[in-house]
């Protein structure tokens, strides 16, 4: 019953190397992949949220007027 | 009818992988963010050519690797050399356990000509599939493939890491054997 969990980590480990050529036993894979975590666990800045905001707010802003 | 709901919260979710992406192809944070930026003001006005459900950071991979290349030839226009400058303030943390130190490993990356780099990251980092990796960058899969193959012989080179496992034939190699036979 238990062996579901081995199975899941062994599928998605394997999709996660995208490549055997890339995997696991690649020393270039693997520091591929420490690169770009350190990439993505950055802090991002506010300046993102903030701008998805203002379009959002324009957007809705310019439906309003086309409704009056 | 427009936008469907969550499309602005879909986007910043996607926002970590398109800054590593765009750091990847522009080698300076400054110019990532506002790869990012721009990436995230073309998605907004063309978000009704998205169909919801498909995929969404492909989409927008694909949108930023086109507004780096359009910025890159408009700056090749502009400054004929200058580019290639590092910036300090990315966090990178030295690997002591590691053989290859990260920082060394970055210098590296970036020594790649950009459609190496940008394969090997879709593919070895991003966890892309080689088809999306194809259609982001709009080429072939074996033009993925070979790429790939190319820049992890030329990282290996550089640091100089080399009786790796390797597993098989790699598609680069056999297509030279042939191409010496016909030549």
């Amino acid at each position: 019953m238990s062996y579901g969990k081995s199975t899941n980590r062994r599928t998605s480990g394997r999709r996660d190397g995208g490549d055997d050529l890339l995997g696991v036993n690649s020393e270039i894979g693997r520091k591929l992949k420490q690169y770009y975590e350190d990439l993505v666990t950055e802090e991002i800045p506010d300046r993102f949220a903030e701008l998805l905001s203002q379009l959002e707010q324009s957007d809705r802003s310019e439906k309003a007027e086309q409704e009056d | 009818m427009s936008v469907y709901t969550g499309f602005r919260d879909d986007l910043l979710a996607t926002v970590p992988s398109l800054r590593a992406f765009a750091v990847s192809l522009a080698k300076n944070a400054d110019r990532a963010d506002d790869l990012v930026q721009e990436t995230l003001v073309k998605a907004w006005d063309k978000q009704k050519s998205f169909q919801p459900g498909t995929n969404l950071k492909a989409w927008l991979f694909t949108i930023l690797r086109n507004e780096f290349y359009s910025q890159m030839r408009k700056r090749k226009r502009e400054v004929e050399d200058g580019d290639g400058v590092i910036t300090g303030h990315l966090s990178v943390h030295p690997a002591q356990e590691g053989s290859v130190d990260l920082k060394d490993f970055r210098k590296a990356l970036e020594q790649l000509p950009e459609d190496q780099r940008e394969a090997i990251i879709l593919i070895g980092a991003s966890g892309f599939s080689y088809e999306e990796a194809a259609e982001i960058c709009g080429c072939a899969v074996g033009t993925i493939k070979s790429r790939v193959s190319r820049a992890r012989a030329r990282l290996q080179d550089i640091l100089g890491i080399s009786g790796e496992n390797d597993f098989g034939p790699d598609p680069i190699s056999a297509q030279i054997t042939n191409t010496a036979f016909l030549a």
